[in-house]
């Protein structure tokens, strides 16, 4: 079933950024084996109700992701 | 002054001596307008997650200098024309992120070498099975 497939990788509604000392969130744009996981097979974003991640980090997740994009570390859009 | 990382692609034909000449020439150019190198990092050589100027491949150079705020422009227009560059991308560090930049050793040096290690082993590993395979 995909539904289960689907929760099992993103089965915990848990930030993976967040710290527990609620210190600062850093996520580096060429940080690529921490941005994968969270881009879809067409190259998407994943969002953040399936994610699990909090607004914050999702918001500098994206702003890193976007990054990359822009310097061909990760796709646009996946080529055919 | 600023601090600024600028992560440079340049063409995936061409050998290291050229990449440290031109390595130089941008550190000069850094310099000779009031900046400073801080740290510089050779990715080597990537697969591009798309295709630049026609180009599957792309030798990534990452540097932290510190430079004026109105020759940001300038050195952009430096790669710009700068043939050997085939992307660019100029981003303005706050203080805490280039702190955390030049603490952090570079992680992804190490995770290639562990990665070229693994890769070894598993070539080994590879060599015994064919060996098994003859004895029996």
């Amino acid at each position: 079933m995909p539904e289960t497939k689907k929760s099992s990788v993103f089965s915990q509604k848990i930030c993976r950024f967040c710290n527990d000392d609620q210190s600062k969130v850093y996520i580096d744009f060429y940080d690529i084996k921490a941005l994968k996981p969270l881009i879809s097979e067409r190259g998407k974003i994943v969002p953040s109700r399936i994610s699990g991640n909090c607004a914050k980090c999702q918001r500098i997740l994206t702003r890193a992701i976007k990054k990359a994009r822009n310097i061909a570390l990760l796709p646009f859009a996946v080529e055919h | 002054m600023r601090s600024y990382q600028s992560v440079l692609i340049l063409k995936p034909d061409i050998d290291e001596a050229r990449v440290a000449e031109a390595l130089e020439k941008i550190g000069e150019f850094i310099k000779s307008n009031g900046g400073a190198c801080l740290k510089i990092e050779n990715w080597g050589k990537k697969r591009l997650a798309y295709r630049v100027k026609k180009n599957r491949f792309g030798i990534y150079l990452n540097l932290y200098h510190t430079l004026d705020s109105a020759k940001v422009s300038d050195l952009e227009n430096k790669f710009k024309l700068y043939d050997l560059v085939i992307k660019y991308m100029v981003v303005r560090l706050e203080d805490d992120e280039l702190e955390r930049a030049l603490g952090k050793e570079s992680s992804i040096e190490e995770e290639e070498e562990a990665s070229v290690k693994s890769a070894g082993k598993a070539s080994v590993k590879v060599d015994d099975d064919d060996e098994k395979e003859e004895d029996s």
